[in-house]
């Protein structure tokens, strides 16, 4: 990653707030650090902060720029904030958000699994079963838990706009047991439209194709299985909603992400 | 442990330095020393209130506060504000009531968060780098924690300015996350 980034960085941050740089996108980049930005150390317990930072770009006439920035990250936490509300549905919380500067704080989610099989995300931890059992009981149960989470962002009208199986983390609630919380809105955007829903539901469908493609029938099932039930709770408006949304995946399904073909 | 009793004992008698306080400075804003105090059972806000406008802190009815992450995201929020001109208000002291509001309406923080005549807690916030004028305050300094927070604070009227009566949580660490989230959106 560009020096300049990282000195602008650690510019804001000053040396009070170490850093370490854990991904790069084409808009942000990705630090953690184990300073909270306003509570006093002893109630922080030496947790870990998720940084995201959308640096200026140069191409961009300056005062496009700022307020390209501004809106972009403002809309990412007001995101955020609004998921936050929704019962059952399991986001990141928003610590502190500089729109101006382009910073926002997150809380860090996950974890390392065990023998080194990498970190927490659900492409980690299907691949971390692959070798041993693929079709373990806690793989299941996971599964229809990652569907009843984008379920949930649906039904509430909200889309994510990037769900790949590296933007769900699994956080561990028991031994045998781990909650998905949905990441990395950047993307998302509040929607009604069947279309992105079609769509999220698309790029996820490939994503699991893509790395796991012996077991993604199975694996494809039990999700589904968990995006339906939350429709179906919803009575016969969800039933119809439902129908609406798995009639568009197909479409989507035919066709690719693209409807219009332009761009 | 005769080194912390002779502590303690230059606490009492310096009242600028109460043990109660909490005196910290956050990790961007090193050379600001932020210090919060907590009083219950004041007798004179009325008296305060006429004069609050010359006084150097942020007095806070504690009502409207439920937990220390509330005051810390606030405070934040107005430092970074200041440190990149961004003040709304007139000092950093009225932008920290100014921060806790869910909305971009400056009398309104103030009749919500600000020190009413019938004020019995008061949260006393003061940013400084200098020497402190006395408060005149009656009333008795308690420890500021979360607990003599959350305890005293009115769950239904933060549910209110926030506008989270919708909000399914009853537990007050969710409530206060969703206040954070209002603290840090507002108006932006």
């Amino acid at each position: 990653m560009s020096e300049e980034i990282v000195s602008r960085v650690s510019n804001y941050l000053t040396p009070q707030v170490p850093f370490k740089a854990i991904a790069q996108g084409a808009e942000a980049v990705v630090f953690t650090t184990n300073v909270h930005p306003y509570l006093p150390a002893k109630d922080s317990n030496n947790k870990t902060y998720v940084i995201k930072y959308r640096p200026p770009k140069r191409y961009r006439h300056p005062s496009i720029d700022r307020s390209l920035t501004k809106h972009r990250t403002l809309s990412e936490s007001r995101l955020l904030a609004k998921l936050f509300l929704i019962p059952g549905l399991k986001v990141p919380q928003l610590i502190a958000c500089d729109a101006y500067n382009g910073y926002i704080w997150i809380e860090f989610l996950g974890e390392d699994l065990p023998n080194d099989a990498g970190f927490s995300n659900l492409k980690n931890f299907l691949w971390m079963f692959a070798p041993s059992d693929p079709y373990d009981p806690i793989v299941k149960e996971t599964l229809i838990k990652v569907g009843e989470q984008i379920g949930l962002l649906h039904w509430n009208d909200y889309c994510h706009g990037d769900l790949t199986s590296s933007n769900i983390v699994l956080v561990r609630e028991g031994p045998e047991s781990w909650q998905p919380y949905l990441i990395d809105f950047g993307l998302g955007s509040t929607s009604n439209m069947v279309e992105d829903k079609g769509v999220d539901l698309y790029v996820l469908e490939r994503a699991i194709v893509s790395t796991h493609s012996l077991f993604a029938d199975t694996y494809k099932e039990w999700l589904m299985h968990g995006f339906c039930q939350v429709y179906k709770n919803n009575g016969a408006e969800g039933e119809k909603k439902l129908k609406e949304v798995l009639n568009r995946f197909q479409e989507v399904r035919m066709r690719g992400r693209k409807r219009s073909m332009i761009g | 442990m005769p080194a912390k009793t002779e502590k303690q004992l230059t606490r009492k008698k310096n009242p600028k330095f109460s043990s109660m306080a909490l005196i910290s400075s956050l990790p961007q804003f090193p050379d600001t020393r932020i210090s919060l105090r907590l009083f219950h059972n004041v007798s004179n806000a009325s008296e305060i209130r006429s004069k609050v406008a010359q006084l150097p802190y942020a007095i806070i009815d504690a009502r409207s506060i439920c937990s220390l992450e509330q005051v810390y995201s606030a405070i934040y929020r107005a430092l970074v504000e200041s440190k990149y001109g961004k003040l709304k208000t007139k000092s950093l002291h009225s932008e920290c009531l100014y921060s806790l509001s869910a909305t971009s309406n400056i009398g309104e923080a103030y009749k919500n968060f600000g020190i009413k005549d019938d004020s019995q807690m008061l949260l006393v916030i003061q940013i400084v780098d200098k020497d402190q004028q006395d408060l005149q305050l009656q009333g008795d300094e308690v420890p500021l924690n979360d607990e003599n927070l959350s305890q005293n604070c009115d769950m239904t009227f933060i549910r209110k300015i926030y506008k989270l009566n919708e909000f399914h949580s009853t537990s007050t660490i969710e409530i206060s996350r969703a206040v954070v989230n209002c603290i840090q959106l507002r108006g932006l």
